[in-house]
């Protein structure tokens, strides 16, 4: 569980930095527009109750962070056609995706050791990759944007 | 039927050809209406393509143009008309395209066709066939509400190109602002749903593409976007050429110009594709800036090659036609070799690629010295060649280099091919430049050489040493050799006061120099002329003489560059024959130092003779001290200042004279002296001495016992010296001397006076009044209170008494005597004391202890304490063992006195010494003096006698002769 706490703790700690990078990647209008570009309102993104049991955190955060996991990986891939100098954004990226993978990882694994949990259905974001470049660039803002503020409730509850 | 299906088409071609024979025939103008068969749209490229045919053609091929007509948004707004010309087959599909400005998702377009025949074959029609029916093309798009879309969507445009935006809104969407990355932008509202916005000339932003947003002022306030991807201008090749170095490659080449890639896959770098046209071959360039293109026929001596570059929005080509044997860019030579024939010459050969002995290659030598070119030359050559290379320098390194190329078509030099070499030695070329300094010691001359080293081009070589032979010309048949090695600079010889030839040479590993020649005769050293004062620039000095002979073989300027110093790092300036002057520079000159130059004149036997000695300063400056001075001839109304020399050579210009202050309250100056009122009521005289030789001046007219300072100081041209603390003097009283005559003298006789009589008086007292020694300084005393060595207490035994003399005469058994102090008289009894009387009256008799007087108080005697000192008892046993065996003594005070110490141990005086002079009792001195002591005989000691202090008086009748005992009670102390 230890694991699990500092894995979030990882997260939560570097959530801002890569939302920033991200944004200010994309170039106006999303450095001064992050309130209308990249704010928290994504419909479709697995909810987490802090308040819940141990279990159903867990099972919660194991959704959650597949889901993520799934989007930002491609954000990155994303990125790495539309921004290919983004470097240190790009390095960002894939060091939360495999945090990420840990933190799945040990998720599933205090889940079917404490609670004989073996399987969590999981859903994905829509696919996008028929969007137009602008509006990828959104979602993907949208998307870390979410992240950031959902990271700091999660890291907190555990 | 086959039949009937193989007559039909004949019949067909039959029909036409009779029905066009009659048309031609009679000329009758026909119209042919085309007819739309579809018409659609490709969005991304904002394209309407449009298909067509003319359904009443009747020939085989008929030139016909075609009129196409475009309405936006309604029929009657025609926004593009244009002609369009072709062949038409019979029942041939044709096809037309044409890109809209405006997103086709923004607006409806319309668009109709018609047609006319224009064939030279047949009569020119003047007249269009009839519109066919307008077309409706649009591309129909959803917007939902509160929804804003924008075209075109990832738009790939040119730098510098224009662009129209539209806008489509959504329900309930409106007052829409839009802004390219930060710039706003602003459009014209087409309808209540669309808007166009018109972006002209574009500017490339970024690869990643330019953004441009719409924000709503609806209470959403969303956002909506899209990029827009600028890409440079695609640039034209510059400086594209071929070139072959073997023939079977030809390597070419261009300047690409910028990168027109953009990222999202919407453009690639641009492409360059390389066609040959004679040979019809196309290659893909698999470099940006070049492409190595295989020659395939040897026999193809032209080639006219089309580059080309393209990227998704532009094409761009440039021409090259050439004759293959025009663009050879040869090989470097090769196998390169150099070869010294001596020390100056050296011989380059080289080989070159040849297609044959009909081909001439122009060559071009260099030959390089410390990177820089010495030597070049053009040479033409057919397979290998060779160059002399003469005037070179001895011992030198030297970079020879050669490149070619074709001398009937001159295209391109070929690469540089290289070799370093150096040259051998040789023997040095240039005699030394040497001068000498002559000066005599202990008779005999030492004369230092100097030479200064050969340049690089003289020596030729590495200098090892410099050969010195010195040849007495008094005697022939002497001559000395020395060898100073490399890299000194002189040397130093001690020679006889005689003529001398000295001859000087430098040596390499090849050769010697030739030879320097200087002649020493005997008076060289010692030549005395007048030294004139020069002044000098900052640059240095001008120095100029008079010839004496005619035929002087040239003249030699020296002089020290530290004239300070003792290193003099002499320098020296050989000058022609005929030279009166010259000008000394140097940049080791400095302000405020003398510099010495003397003129030599050569005369043609190598003799050096001083001309003329002359001495200044660049620059002549204040001096930076003043004198010690000392004052001479001190008296109370003058004294004589003086002060030493300055060496010349430290004087940091030519000294001009003195300044002497005098300072003082109201003093009278002297009238050749300035004077100053300072405050205070002080006074200033100021003296000059324009005599720089004068070294004292005489103060005069001054006031005895008064206060004067002064001050001495030199000046130059520069200024004077610098001002220091006044020296302060005092004269002395006018009578101070009269009284020094008499009271010295007169010091001086009572002095030896008392002198004198001290000694006078120190004999008289110690001839009548010797000192007696003090007991307590005695240095046995330490011993005895030590106690540490027993029997270093003298023993009486050992003692031999000088004085014995008893005391008590006695005579009744009442008291017996201790008697010490006899010399001679070993074997003296000791009887052991008797009883001392008590208080109670119990007899006894006391004991009485005679010994020498070593505590003799005179103070004590003559305070009246009536020859009774009273006096810690502490010591009292070793004063005991002075004269009495300790084991004796002791015993009797154990028994006795130890006793009475017991007995009374309020008083610590147990012992009273009396001296033999003190007044036995009661202070009665008559009695004393009628009965004094009588030492046995003439001793410089006094005898002294110890009573116990608390004895009880002894009951004396005046019947009883004692005549010097003193008996103490305790009531009488």
């Amino acid at each position: 569980m230890s694991q699990i706490k500092n894995q979030l703790a990882q997260l939560n700690g570097s959530a801002n930095a890569l939302f920033i990078s991200y944004y200010t990647a994309q170039g106006e209008p999303f450095p001064n527009n992050v309130d209308k570009l990249c704010g928290p309102n994504m419909t479709d993104f697995p909810p987490f109750h802090a308040n819940g049991t141990e279990k159903t955190k867990l099972v919660e955060l194991y959704r959650m962070v597949a889901y993520l996991s799934a989007s930002l990986g491609n954000v990155t891939r994303d990125q790495r056609t539309l921004n290919p100098d983004a470097v240190s954004l790009h390095g960002k990226l894939n060091a939360t995706i495999d945090t990420m993978r840990g933190l799945l990882s040990n998720v599933l694994c205090r889940l079917c050791n404490k609670y004989h949990v073996g399987h969590v259905d999981v859903t994905y974001g829509p696919d996008t990759s028929s969007k137009d470049v602008f509006q990828k660039k959104k979602l993907g803002c949208q998307l870390l944007g979410t992240y950031k503020q959902v990271i700091s409730v999660v890291a907190q509850a555990f | 039927m086959a039949f009937s299906v193989a007559l039909h088409p004949a019949f067909l071609l039959v029909v036409l050809s009779l029905k066009t024979s009659r048309s031609e025939v009679l000329g009758e103008p026909f119209q042919l209406t085309p007819e739309i068969l579809t018409v659609s749209t490709e969005s991304k490229l904002q394209q309407v393509n449009l298909q067509w045919t003319v359904p009443n053609l009747t020939h085989q091929e008929l030139k016909m143009a075609f009129q196409i007509e475009i309405s936006r948004i309604n029929t009657s707004n025609i926004v593009w008309v244009e002609n369009y010309s072709t062949t038409v087959k019979w029942n041939q599909l044709l096809h037309w395209n044409w890109k809209s400005e405006i997103p086709l998702e923004c607006v409806t377009h319309f668009i109709r066709i018609r047609a006319m025949v224009d064939d030279a074959k047949y009569l020119p029609q003047n007249s269009w066939s009839n519109w066919s029916s307008w077309k409706e093309v649009s591309v129909q798009v959803s917007v939902a509400p509160n929804t804003l879309l924008i075209f075109p969507d990832n738009k790939l445009l040119e730098e510098g190109s224009n662009v129209t935006i539209c806008l489509l809104y959504g329900q309930y969407l409106y007052n829409v602002s839009c802004m390219l990355q930060k710039e706003p932008i602003h459009g014209e509202q087409l309808d209540s749903h669309v808007s166009l916005i018109k972006l002209n000339n574009v500017v490339f932003h970024s690869v990643s593409g330019t953004n441009i947003h719409c924000k709503a002022m609806n209470a959403t306030k969303m956002i909506f976007g899209t990029v827009l991807f600028v890409s440079k201008v695609l640039e034209e090749p510059k400086n594209f050429s071929c070139e072959t170095q073997d023939f079977k490659t030809l390597k070419c080449s261009w300047e690409p110009g910028v990168d027109t890639a953009l990222v999202w896959s919407q453009q690639d770098s641009q492409s360059y594709t390389l066609y040959e046209s004679f040979s019809g071959r196309r290659e893909l360039c698999d470099h940006r800036n070049s492409h190595n293109w295989q020659i395939t026929d040897d026999s193809q001596e032209t080639y006219n090659f089309t580059l080309t570059t393209e990227n998704n929005l532009r094409k761009r080509s440039v021409n090259l036609i050439f004759n293959l044997t025009h663009r050879v860019h040869q090989k470097a030579p090769h196998d390169v070799t150099l070869e010294n024939i001596d020390a100056r010459k050296a011989n380059m050969t080289w080989k070159v690629l040849s297609r044959g002995n009909n081909y001439i290659l122009l060559c071009q030598i260099e030959l390089q010295h410390e990177r820089e070119v010495i030597h070049e030359h053009n040479v033409s050559v057919h397979m290998s060649a060779s160059y002399l290379f003469s005037d070179l320098e001895p011992d030198t390194k030297y970079k020879a280099r050669v490149r070619c190329a074709d001398a009937n078509h001159f295209w391109k030099w070929s690469d540089w091919a290289q070799k370093e070499f150096c040259t051998p030695e040789a023997a040095p070329s240039q005699a030394l430049d040497v001068w000498r300094q002559v000066r005599s010691e202990n008779g005999s001359y030492v004369v230092t050489l100097f030479w200064k080293p050969l340049l690089k081009s003289q020596a030729n070589g590495k200098i090892v040493s410099y050969n010195i032979v010195v040849e007495n010309q008094d005697r022939l048949s002497e001559s000395e050799h020395y060898s100073v090695p490399a890299p000194a600079l002189g040397t130093q010889l001690s020679l006889d006061p005689c003529s001398y030839k000295i001859h000087i040479t430098a040596n390499n590993s090849v050769g010697v120099s030739p030879e320097s020649v200087m002649v020493l005769s005997n008076d060289s050293g010692h030549e005395e002329v007048h030294e004139k004062r020069i002044k000098g620039t900052k640059d240095g000095f001008h120095i100029s003489w008079e010839p004496t002979s005619g035929d002087a073989l040239g003249y030699v300027v020296d002089w020290c560059v530290h004239s300070r110093d003792q290193h003099c790092d002499l320098q020296w300036k050989n000058l022609g024959p005929n030279t009166t002057s010259t000008n000394i520079t140097s940049g080791a000159f400095k302000p405020g130092v003398r510099y010495n130059f003397r003129i030599f004149e050569k005369s043609m036997q190598q003799k050096a003779q001083l001309l003329e000695k002359q001495t200044g300063y660049t620059q002549e400056l204040a001096p930076l001290e003043n004198p010690e001075v000392t004052i001479n001839n001190f008296t109370s109304n003058s004294f004589i200042l003086s002060w030493p020399s300055y060496d010349s050579d430290f004087q940091s210009a030519f000294i001009e004279g003195y300044h002497v202050y005098l300072k003082s309250k109201e003093m009278q100056c002297h009238p050749k002296g300035k004077r100053m009122t300072l405050p205070d009521y002080w006074v200033l005289c100021e003296y000059e001495i324009k005599d720089p030789e004068q070294k004292a001046f005489t103060v005069e007219n001054l006031r005895p016992e008064s206060h004067y300072e002064f001050l001495v100081t030199p000046y130059t041209s520069a200024g004077q010296g610098p001002n220091e603390t006044f020296t302060k003097v005092m004269t002395p009283d006018e009578n101070s001397n009269m009284l020094l005559k008499i009271i010295l003298p007169m010091t001086l006789c009572v002095l030896l006076i008392i002198i004198a009589c001290y000694w006078k008086s120190q004999w008289v007292k110690e001839k009548c009044y010797p000192d007696i020694p003090n007991p307590y300084k005695s240095s046995i005393l330490s011993l005895i209170k030590s106690k540490k060595n027993a029997h270093l207490i003298m023993n009486v035994k050992d003692c031999i008494p000088d004085v014995l003399e008893v005391i008590n005469k006695v005579e009744g058994p009442k008291t017996q005597c201790i008697v010490s102090g006899n010399p001679h008289n070993e074997d003296v009894s000791m009887k052991p004391p008797s009883s001392v009387p008590t208080e109670d009256g119990s007899s006894g008799s006391v004991p009485f202890f005679f010994f020498e007087n070593f505590t003799y108080d005179q103070s004590a005697f003559d305070s009246g304490s009536h020859g009774l000192i009273p006096g810690p008892l502490k010591d009292t046993p070793c004063q005991l063992g002075l004269l009495t065996p300790p084991e004796k003594l002791l015993n009797v005070l154990e028994k006795d006195y130890m006793k009475s110490l017991a007995e009374s141990p309020t008083e610590e005086t147990s012992l009273i010494y009396v001296s033999q002079l003190a007044s036995p009792m009661g202070g009665d001195k008559d009695s004393l003096a009628t009965n004094p002591p009588m030492p046995g005989h003439c001793s410089e000691y006094k005898m002294q006698m110890a009573v116990p202090g608390r004895l009880p008086s002894l009951a004396l009748s005046e019947n009883n002769s004692l005549t010097s005992e003193i008996l103490l009670g305790q009531g009488e102390q």
